[in-house]
């Protein structure tokens, strides 16, 4: 109850109820999903959504044939319409297109982060866990040590030394949100070690690795994966926020955090070039959100 | 009680060198040849002549050996000093000092929206039996986690200021020009105010005593306000730190888009330089508030909650 | 408990987009204006700070708005005729071959700290300009060749030159030599930019980096500038100048009536600032116009065949008409028309990509598998280094990106502080930069091309340097004006430049500001500007 109180944003520690694999034959799970989604529309929308970002992020092409960085001079600063949904922007580009395309930039970005925070803070939690001891206070001090610095602060600390762009930016972001990945994997680590199966195993002889790899990490995936999900929506916060500060990746490339910065020269005229990538982050974070709610203890308990 | 102080203002300070220790490490350690990286100022430019970046190196004291560099630099800081900014030559304390006013303004104010908003939220969604306020009340929280910080207050310098023109959109001029910024920090701060608020006073409407006060027919707003607020709020009082963490960290886009002067504008144009001894002094800074905020609660912590006992420290 | 909270929420964000859109806002229509009025305050919104208050060491824009106010001149020019008039000095006089200036000032003269403005006072002013920093290129190259000052009398004093130095008159009439408070003068650079003393029309009270310049008006001002149309004091008691980096918030604040006047609108503001009767004044800068200059001592930059392509790739008219107001033009020479001695060569600066190509491909740049043109292995990405400190800079650069891509040119763009720009220039690190400098003389052209001064873009020796030099020293006005003819013309088949634009300053001026003045180098002068209501 001191220093070392912090929550993650959503208020919950996630992981506290985790997915109990329930024998059941496919038939049956599906079914059981079906009732799940059916009494839940703004999770299937989410589910829809986040599917859309996805197949945007990778697929780009799919969803907007056209060329994001070409523009038509003759067409520039068009409202939302027939010809273009998201309307124009100042060199006749098409919103819509650039969204899309930004998708990619910005979910890369994000990927990486989130990547980057789960195997840092995932080694330092395990190693923390595993071995105890004065390793443990060490690298639980350095974690509480972090969690006294702003996380964006962090990530801008780093940005001023690695340099700007999309990457460095999505390094900075995962570096910074290493420790929640970090007290959730040790907690974790400690509760498999003292279980019963694993002090059986020990006491038979087993090896450390054989043990970490057959007992520890299966069992704390589950809690960690949960914890990915949610630190997705907040790394897509943080990337944008860095790229909307003029971190990111340089004109013209779509990202959403700079696309939205660059409206903001248009707001009193062309208010879509500011809303409609910033409306992309929204609804992708608040779906992202919304699904790791639904994997955090709400599917286990429902029956 | 002694013991149990000294304890806590040893963390402090502890957290405080280990902070930095690791902006150290960050600034000074990950760049390879920090002089280059200043010189370069951000993106990859042509590489700068040998000498110049000797001069450079000799003026900073970054031919040091870094132990050395280290040493000095820290034990300068112990003094408050924390060199000079490489960009203007400022000396980074006073840099520090001038920003810090009217960020403490949106801060401040960004934190009252933030308390009126999160208790109002958790206070009415506990109280209240209709199903789809509660809902949507507890909807908001997350809601307003998800929406991008840079974003809400460019859509309420757009609706408030040019459509309705009610509000100045920009600058640091009279208590009005710091409603919207106030509103955009104080938003996602409110949210997790209201959760850890709710939280906390859905456990407490389930204590014992509030069952008996309840028996004894303390009506239902009593419960609510005399009882159960009271006991919820020592919990909250733990996340105040992050509270005033993230008002410090949220200044740095607030200042941005509303184009006020203050210690997030002084970070964004520092990065954009590569100014590395300023952000430095920022991220100490930052630290510094998150530890002190800390030790105030955790001082003030077994005053309000008598079943704390001081020797047990977790 | 949990579920549904989603679709509330993607509805309620959907909401708050919605009803930001609603329509437009609009600004009360003009008053009837009546005679001018002495008092107020002008707050002027500006996108930059170069981060100096000190009108010799600046070169932006949207920093000498504000500290040109601040000193006099000892001549002025006249934006309609070009012609040189008194100011601080009543006459002035140059020998047969524009070594020797005579000047002769006017008496009573002031600075705002109490001393008097007097030929020792002018001499601290220009010993000390050839001592300035690298921010300083102005004022030091219009006194290259100093070799001092002689006082004859409080009033009377000559400027000496070792060679001849034509542009000199024009000189006196700009911001970059107004007159400094001796005291002023001999501070340090870093200490003169935190402030200066002058005997302008209005007093510095506040300059805070990046964030805004105050000025209060000079009580007792009494010795304005010929071309002034009211003696005395300035009308107005205060001016305000914000930095503002986002053009659509400062539209914005200018249409609700937060803010009086704006520095450069973006054509996406005209029909709706107009609308709410907002007057849109517009005067072409001269000097050089907004163009890429490569730096010669980079392999990319002393290719001529790369210089050559960029220039007839880069469609002109279709960059103007997509990013700048409807009064700015395409550049026609590597001076902008509004310029004296400016010689129209429309004809060099076509677009041709189809040439472009051909150009490239013999000089062994050919096109690779994904359309950038490549020689000996080696992608032809040309970096271009600019300043973000006018909402055009990147649409417009962008655009250019776009067209040069489609001649297989890949053009970085490397964005930079403004206030950084002097040092970029001066450390030589950049292989092409986008800038361009405002100045109603043809002399500006020896400023940024000729080998011998500050030389920026790093020229070697060549048949440029006697042109340029050569109409420093023509005192005959026809024989200057060929000189300088010439030298267009050689800049622009060489292709050192590659001007696209000139620059336009288009002020948006609320409907109760009146009679906000252009000079001839199209900054603004705020004696004569005043607020009804």
């Amino acid at each position: 109850m001191t220093t070392d109180v912090l929550l993650p944003a959503e208020g919950t520690v996630p992981g506290a109820a985790v997915a109990v694999p329930v024998p059941a034959t496919p038939r049956e799970r599906l079914a059981r999903l079906g009732r799940f989604l059916r009494g839940r529309p703004g999770l299937v929308v989410s589910i829809v959504f986040v599917a859309l970002v996805l197949v945007a992020a990778f697929v780009p092409s799919v969803l907007a044939p056209g060329d994001p960085t070409l523009g038509v001079p003759a067409d520039k600063l068009q409202a939302p319409g027939l010809g273009h949904v998201l309307g124009t922007d100042y060199l006749g580009r098409d919103v819509y297109t650039r969204v899309v395309h930004g998708a990619s930039l910005s979910l890369q970005a994000t990927v990486i982060a989130v990547a980057v925070a789960l195997v840092v803070g995932g080694l330092i939690g395990l190693l923390a866990g595993f071995v105890g001891r004065w390793v443990d206070e060490t690298l639980m001090r350095f974690v509480d040590v972090l969690l006294a610095i702003p996380a964006i602060l962090l990530s801008l600390a780093l940005i001023t030394a690695l340099g700007f762009g999309t990457v460095k930016v999505a390094i900075a972001v995962g570096i910074a949100s290493v420790a929640n990945f970090a007290r959730v994997m040790r907690a974790e680590t400690l509760r498999v070690r003292r279980s019963t199966y694993v002090e059986a195993a020990r006491s038979v002889g087993t090896r450390w690795y054989v043990t970490l790899r057959r007992h520890v990490l299966p069992n704390a995936a589950g809690p960690v994966l949960v914890l990915a999900v949610l630190e997705f929506g907040l790394a897509i916060l943080a990337v944008s926020s860095l790229s909307f500060l003029g971190y990111g990746a340089p004109p013209p490339a779509p990202e959403w955090g700079s696309l939205v910065a660059e409206g903001r020269n248009y707001l009193a005229t062309a208010w879509w070039l500011c809303a409609m990538p910033g409306f992309a982050i929204a609804a992708t974070v608040l779906s992202v959100n919304r699904i790791s709610r639904a994997l955090d203890g709400e599917w286990a308990r429902f029956s | 009680m002694a013991v149990y102080l000294l304890r806590r203002v040893a963390l402090a300070v502890g957290v405080l060198w280990a902070a930095y220790t690791v902006s150290f490490v960050v600034l000074y350690l990950l760049p390879g040849d920090p002089v280059a990286t200043m010189a370069a100022g951000g993106s990859d430019g042509e590489p700068v002549s040998p000498a110049q970046l000797d001069a450079l190196r000799a003026r900073y004291g970054l031919d040091q050996p870094l132990i050395t560099q280290y040493g000095t630099k820290l034990w300068a800081a112990l003094h408050g000093d924390f060199g000079t900014s490489f960009a203007t030559g400022r000396d980074v304390r006073g840099a520090i000092g001038d920003a810090l006013p009217p960020t403490l303004q949106i801060a401040l104010s960004g934190l009252l929206v933030a308390i009126v908003f999160g208790s109002a939220v958790a206070l009415v969604a506990t109280y209240t039996r209709v199903r789809w306020l509660r809902q949507v009340l507890m909807g908001l929280p997350s809601l307003a986690v998800s929406l991008p910080v840079f974003w809400v207050g460019l859509m309420l310098v757009q609706l408030f200021s040019f459509r309705l023109g009610l509000l100045p959109s920009v600058g640091a001029r009279g208590p009005e020009a710091l409603v919207l910024p106030a509103i955009t920090l104080g938003l996602p701060t409110g949210a997790l105010i209201a959760q850890v608020l709710a939280k906390s006073m859905s456990q407490v409407l389930d204590e014992p005593y509030v069952t008996t006060a309840r028996a004894k027919g303390v009506g239902e707003a009593g419960v609510h306000l005399r009882h159960a607020l009271g006991n919820a709020v020592i919990p909250a009082l733990t996340v105040l730190g992050y509270v005033v963490g993230n008002l410090l960290a949220g200044s740095v886009v607030v200042e941005t888009v509303f184009t006020r002067p203050g210690l997030g504008r002084l970070t964004v144009s520092s990065v954009g330089v590569q100014d590395i001894p300023v952000v430095q002094g920022i991220v100490v800074f930052a630290a510094l508030v998150f530890v002190l905020v800390n030790l105030v609660v955790d001082l003030v912590y077994p005053v309000l909650d008598p079943r704390i006992t001081t020797g047990a420290a977790v | 408990m949990r579920r549904g909270w989603t679709v509330a929420a993607l509805a309620t964000t959907a909401a708050l987009t919605l009803s930001a859109c609603g329509s437009g806002g609009g600004a009360d229509p003009a008053a009837d204006a009546g005679p001018p009025r002495p008092g107020g305050t002008l707050t002027f919104a500006v996108s930059s700070d170069q981060g100096c208050a000190d009108p010799q060491q600046v070169t932006s824009n949207d920093s000498v708005y504000s500290v040109r106010q601040l000193v006099d001149s000892l001549t002025d020019q006249d934006p309609a005729t070009g012609a040189i008039t008194p100011w601080l000095a009543t006459s002035f006089e140059p020998n047969a071959d524009a070594t020797a200036y005579d000047f002769t000032l006017r008496p009573g003269v002031t600075f705002s700290d109490g001393t008097k403005l007097d030929a020792n006072a002018v001499k601290a002013n220009f010993d000390r300009v050839p001592a300035l920093g690298a921010r300083a290129s102005l004022p030091k190259g219009y006194l290259s060749g100093y070799q001092g000052t002689t006082v004859t009398s409080p009033t009377t004093f000559t400027v000496r030159f070792g060679k001849p130095n034509a542009q000199f008159l024009q000189a006196t009439s700009t911001h970059s030599l107004g007159i400094l408070s001796p005291a002023s003068a001999a501070k340090t650079d870093d200490q003169r930019c935190a402030g200066v003393i002058g005997s302008g029309p209005f007093v510095l009270e506040s300059y805070v980096k990046d964030q805004a310049t105050v000025l209060t008006k000079r009580t007792g001002y009494n010795w304005g500038s010929s071309l002034f149309t009211h003696p005395g004091e300035a009308y107005l008691d205060r001016a305000e100048f914000r930095v503002v980096p986002e053009s659509g918030v400062r539209t914005g604040s200018l249409q609700a009536g937060e803010i009086d006047a704006v520095a450069s609108i973006g054509p996406q503001d005209e029909a709706p600032l107009s609308g709410a009767g907002i007057a849109l004044p517009a005067r072409a800068n001269p000097g050089l116009p907004f163009g890429i200059t490569f730096n010669q001592a980079t392999p990319l930059g002393s290719d001529p065949a790369v210089r050559e392509a960029v220039s007839l790739g880069i469609n002109r008219p279709e960059v103007v008409g997509a990013v700048f107001t409807s009064q700015t033009k395409p550049a026609t020479s590597v001076l902008a028309s509004s310029t004296p001695s400016f010689a129209d060569n429309a004809a060099l600066l076509g677009f041709d990509a189809a040439r472009a190509g051909t150009v490239l491909d013999a000089a062994g740049w050919t096109a690779g598998p994904d359309g950038i043109r490549v020689k000996n292995g080696q992608k032809l990405t040309l970096p271009i280094t600019f300043a973000n400190n006018l909402s055009t800079v990147k649409p417009a650069l962008e655009l250019i990106q776009q067209q040069l891509r489609a001649v297989g040119i890949d053009a970085q763009l490397q964005e930079k502080q403004i206030s950084d720009t002097p040092q970029i220039q001066q450390s030589g690190q950049y292989t092409a930069l986008w800038a361009n400098l405002t100045r109603a003389d043809p002399d500006i052209l020896r400023s940024s091309f000729w080998s011998g001064g500050t030389n920026y873009y790093r020229f070697k020796p060549g048949p440029l340097d006697a042109l340029l030099t050569g109409q420093a020293a023509a005192v005959d006005p026809a024989k200057r004006a060929a000189s300088v003819a010439q030298a267009q013309k050689l800049i622009l088949t060489e292709h050192f430049t590659v001007p696209v634009v000139e620059l336009t300053t288009t002020l948006g001026i609320a409907p109760t500001t009146h009679d906000v003045a252009f000079d001839a180098s199209s900054r603004i002068q705020l004696h004569d500007t005043w607020k009804s209501e």
